[in-house]
Parts: structure tokens; sequence; C-alpha cells
């Protein structure tokens, strides 16, 4: 068990920074993710704590011992790396006992826990084979069993689940799920699958350009996000931005953008430039003070995704999957109000709280 | 496409044997005439096939001239240079692909510099340094100077081959447990093999056939090696031992053809298809 710390952690490479003054604090047990677009910084965090990259500023602690100089040997650190890097010559058993090897386990101990590991991840029919002789799919249950083996304080993984495929990743992140329940050790997940992130994590931490944009439950990065990226990032499909201003009205205030019209209750001064976030599935289409027009409809199945235009902007909701919209027809919709979202000029959330409006 | 294919595959194939026939006829003239008796090789015409087979050159080579003792020279020169060349090589390259240090890639290419200046240009200051160490007229001398003209080729071949290695590899074997040097050893060698099969190869080739530096820098029989030493015994002024020569040719190009015949399948062997993926 172990509590992971990066205190204003930075990394540059030289004059490109990759990761900017990184605070996090992982508690012991807890399951985090690293989430944020291809280039964003997770590999290069994750690798600082492995102790393959060095922070250019900083510190690094594991149960509160800054480990910067620590040797990546030392750190007691497993790592399922997002290419797996299987040693090519060596077969399955040996890659998985590699790690037992270094650390001086004999070798009666490393067969009886290959065995064990190999049975947990279903490998034992493959442990002669060559790491080329593998499927995708049983390469990345290696890598995983390599990390396994182990009892280490930390278990890092960098996208384990990227070359599967979508069949073989939702298995796969079922059984990490269960895995990490049944283990309970403190695990760093990369991914830029915010999917992945919010069906495995405790925590989320969301990245962007190197910086941490929000850390909070999944709960948390969905329902308040700290500023627009993490509002767009998070959700499929992803929040609906509309851009507007807040205008006196009446006894307070209104959010505006052209025939569009919401009352605000609580929060915010007049004149200022306002982006409204509105969830797809907080739209309610069929009745409601506003009116938009159908664009198109793609049912999926288990419900039916629409575009619709108002106020000159494409909104994409979430409708029944038995709704019978056609392209072309104007429909009512209403907002839910208390899931509004809202963000400033900057992209920062704006504690506006919205009065469920009654009439355009 | 049928026709096309037939026509140039007459014409590919007459080329190829052509060209077969040049490089290889020295050879077998080589080989013909090493077992022709003395007085069928000048006579004319001259006989293609041996009228009759005799093995008395390879005798007398071996019996009355120094040859083993330069056989033994030659194969010690050729293995050291090689052992040398690849155990420097091997750190280096290695050094060159995953360390950053200021200079690195122009360190790589002043390695190459040597390469600008005629050989020839090394040869007396290389002469007067051995002089200087105290180690001229040895064989240690010529492995030495073998080792700095095939260092830099050896650098650059390993070089490019070890940046085909995926870093992810030894990232993770240092995780795994291991220090820099277990990764090294562990994962870094296995995944070089070949690379290392080919420079070897290529160094050992080198070393057994060099002439010129071998020629200036040593002049006594102990530390010589085959291609002066046989020039010097079977070449004089005044006369030219043609069968005792080409007796002694066949089995100095030995070596060569066996040591490639070893290795050759791991020149072509791809290495560790599979292990990273794409
Ligand atoms: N060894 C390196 N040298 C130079 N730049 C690097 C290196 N590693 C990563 N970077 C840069 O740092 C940024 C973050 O990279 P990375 O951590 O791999 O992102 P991610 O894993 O989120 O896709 C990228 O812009 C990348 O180009
Ligand atoms: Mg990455």
């Amino acid at each position: 068990m172990a509590e992971v710390t990066f205190d204003k952690v930075r990394k540059a490479f030289g004059s490109a920074v990759a990761v900017r003054e990184l605070d996090l604090a992982i508690r012991s047990g807890e399951f985090v993710s690293l989430l944020g677009p291809s280039g964003c910084g997770k590999t290069t965090t994750l690798r600082m704590l492995a102790g393959l990259e060095t922070p250019t500023s900083g510190a690094i602690s594991i149960d509160g011992t800054v480990v910067n100089e620590l040797a990546p040997a030392k750190r007691d650190i497993a790592m399922v790396f997002q290419s797996y890097a299987l040693y090519p010559h060596m077969s399955v058993a040996q890659n998985i006992a590699y790690p037992l090897k270094k650390r001086g386990v004999s070798r009666a101990d490393r067969d009886v826990r290959v065995a064990a590991v190999a049975a947990t991840l279903q490998l034992g029919a493959l442990l002669d084979r060559k790491p080329r002789q593998l499927s995708g799919g049983q390469q990345q249950r290696v890598a995983l069993g390599r990390a396994l083996v182990r009892d280490p304080r930390v278990f890092l993984l960098d996208e384990p689940l990227s070359n599967l495929d979508a069949k073989l990743r939702a298995h796969m992140r079922a059984e990490l799920i269960e895995l990490h329940r049944r283990i309970g050790k403190t695990m760093v997940y990369v991914t830029h699958d915010q999917l992945e992130a919010m069906t495995m994590s405790d925590r989320i931490a969301v990245m962007h350009d190197g910086v941490l944009q929000q850390f909070g439950t999944p709960k948390e990065v969905y329902e308040t996000p700290a500023n627009l990226f993490v509002a767009s990032f998070i959700g499929s499909p992803g929040m609906n931005l509309v851009k507007g201003e807040l205008r006196a009205a009446g006894s307070g205030l209104a959010f505006v953008r052209g025939d569009l019209s919401l009352p605000v209750a609580n929060g915010g001064t007049a004149g200022a430039a306002v982006t409204l976030g509105v969830r797809p599935e907080d739209i309610t289409l069929g009745a409601g003070p506003f009116a938009c027009t159908i664009r198109v409809v793609e049912p999926t199945g288990h419900e039916t995704i629409v575009m619709a235009e108002a106020a000159g902007e494409t909104l994409v909701a979430r409708a029944a999957p038995d709704s019978q919209l056609v392209p072309g027809q104007v429909v009512p919709f209403a907002v839910r109000a208390q899931r509004l979202h809202a963000f400033d000029a900057d992209g920062r959330r704006l504690p506006l709280v919205f009065a469920q409006s009654n009439g355009a | 496409m049928r026709n096309r294919s037939l026509t140039s595959r007459i014409l590919l194939n007459v080329l190829a044997w052509s060209i077969v026939f040049v490089i290889a006829f020295p050879l077998v003239w080589m080989i013909l005439t090493s077992v022709k008796p003395q007085f069928e090789l000048f006579r004319i015409p001259p006989t293609i096939l041996p009228q009759e087979v005799t093995f008395e050159h390879y005798h007398r080579v071996l019996v009355e001239t120094p040859f083993l003792k330069y056989f033994r020279n030659s194969v010690i020169l050729a293995v050291g240079t090689t052992v040398l060349v690849i155990v420097i090589a091997t750190l280096g390259a290695h050094s060159l692909v995953r360390f950053s240090y200021p200079g690195r890639e122009r360190l790589a290419q002043l390695v190459l510099f040597t390469y600008l200046l005629p050989s020839v240009v090394l040869i007396i200051p290389l002469y007067l340094l051995m002089v200087w160490l105290g180690i001229a007229n040895t064989l240690f001398s010529l492995m030495l100077a073998y080792t700095t003209f095939a260092l830099p080729f050896a650098l650059w071949l390993l070089r490019s081959f070890m940046q085909g290695i995926p870093q992810d590899l030894e990232a993770a074997a240092l995780v795994d447990g291991a220090s820099r040097m277990e990764a090294f050893v562990d994962v870094i060698l296995p995944q070089a093999v070949p690379g290392i099969i080919s420079t070897a190869l290529f160094t050992f080739i080198l070393a057994w056939n060099e002439y010129l530096y071998a020629l200036v820098l040593v002049n006594t029989d102990e530390a010589r090696p085959l291609t002066t030493g046989v020039m010097n015994m079977l070449i004089t002024a005044f006369n030219i031992e043609w069968s005792l020569l080409m007796a002694a040719s066949v089995m100095m190009s030995l070596p060569v053809i066996i040591v490639f015949a070893l290795l050759q399948k791991h020149l072509t062997r791809g290495f560790g298809a599979g292990g990273v993926k794409g």
C-alpha cells in the first residue's frame, strides 16, 4: 500500500514543457486515472513516477519519502507499458519471471508464482511461446502478468487497453476493475479514453497541455467540470457549449444568446461573457419553452442522438429510442436548469445557478 | 506477363551467370593452379583442368615455410581485433543511442572523421606512436591499428542497429529490477545479436585481409600476418613461386569462407519481431 504525491513537479525536454507544476496526492489503494488527449504529458508523468525520467523541478514522493533520485529498480513499482515491452527473446514464462529473477527469488518460488499468475490471466497454455507468437490481447495479459507477479507498492499502467479491439477492451476493463478490487493496490492508470477513466477510476486527473485541469471522482468531473476543457473532454456525445452574455432581465439576470434566454437565480454580473454548457441528456425534446429544428437523427438502438438547430447553434440531444423525430421538424424543448454549466471568458467554471424557465 | 517473365528470366539468368563467372573465375583458377604439378603451369596451350592432381605444394607451404606461424598470427590478430572492436562498439553505440549528453550527435559524426583521411597519411604517425608506446613490431600494435579504423564503421553500424531496439524494452527491465548494466546484458545485447554478428564479420574480414599497415608497422616474422608474410616469402625480386603462392592463397581464403558460412544465417535472421506492438 502506498501514497503517491506529486509536489510542483515539472518536466521539460529542452524548451518543450511536457508537465507543468503538477500537484497530485494519490491515496493508498486508490485507482487513479490520468486522462487527457495524446501529448498532454500522461506518459511523462508515469515515467517520472517509475524513475525513467527525472523531474526538472519539484518532488515526487512515495509513502512520504522523496524518490526523485531513486533508481527505478529501487522504487518497488510495477509498470505495464503502452507498447507492452515484452522481451522478445524470452518465453512468456521467462518474461513473467524476470522481475522475480532480478529480485533474487529462488527458481522454485519463481515457478510457483509464475504458474499462479498464469492461471489468473489464463496464460497457462502459452507459457512456452515467444511474445511474437501471441495475439495483441495475449501480449497485453503477459505484460500485466509481469507486473502482477510481484507484490509492488504501486502499479502503473500506460494505456494498456488501447491496442485491443472493442470487445476485448470491455472485457479487460472489467477484469482490471475486479483485479483492483481484489488486491487493493494503488494504481495509476493512463488513458485517453474518457469511458475507461469514468468506469474504472476512484478519481480522475484530467490533463491538458501538461497542466492538471481537475482532479476528482468521475461524478465530480462529469457533473461539475472545473473548466471548459474538462467539460468538453468528458462525456460522449460532448457537452453543448453556447456562447452568450449575461443581461439584466426583470428583477435579475438572464443568459442571452439570440432569441434564447435563460433566467439566472443566483450569481453573475451583467454584461459578462459566459459560455453555457448543456449535456445532451439534459435537453428534453417535445415540450418546453424553446424551439429547435431537427437536422440529423441517429438511432443507436438503446437511444437516439439528435442534432437540432436553435438560435443559430447546433445542439446535440439524447432522445428515447422510440422517438418519432424527422429532420426538418420544428419541436419544442426544455433544458434542466439545475444541471446547466456556466464558464467565464477564460473558460473557468462560474458558480451560476439557473432558474427553471417558463418562457422565452 | 508470362511471356515477358520468360524472356526477362532468361536475360536475367544470362546476366547473373556471367557476373558469377567473372567473379568466380580467378578463385577457380587459383584452386586449379594450386593442385597442378609445377611442369604443367606454364604449358602452352594451358590446361584448364589439371591432368595430374598433386598436393605437393600444400605440403611444401605447410612444412618448409613459416606459413603456420603467419597463420597463427593472423588468427590472433583477426580474432583479437574483432573482440576488441565488438566490446567497444556495442557499449559505445549503446551510449550514443540511449544516453543524452551534450555533443552526442557531434561525437557520432566526429567518429567518422577519420575516414576522411587517406590511411597512408596515418601510417607514419601511428608507427611513431607505437614506438613511443614501446609496442612497435608486435601483434598488439597491429591490433590497435586495425581497431582504430574498424571501430568508427562498427560504431555506426551498431548505432543504427540499436536505434531499432525499442526504448521501452530497457525501461521495462529497469522497472523490473535490473541495473543499467543488467538491462544492457539481459535485454539489449540479445536484441543486438544480428547487428553484432554483421559487425564482427566485417571486422574479422577487414583484419584478416589488411595488408598496408601490416607491411609498414611490422617487420619481424614473429608478428607478421599471412598477407605480408606470404608475399614476403614467395615473391622475391627474382622469382614468384606461383604454385606455392596459389596453395597458400587457398589456405588463406579458407577461414573467411568458413566464418562466413557459419555466420551468414544469423546475418539475415530478423530480430524480435512482435515483441513490441506497433
Ligand atoms: N523524450 C522526449 N523528448 C522530447 N519530448 C518529449 C519526450 N517525451 C515526451 N515528449 C513530449 O512531451 C509531451 C508529452 O508527451 P507524453 O507524456 O508522451 O504524452 P501522452 O502520454 O499524454 O500522449 C509531448 O509533446 C511529447 O512530444
Ligand atoms: Mg502516452
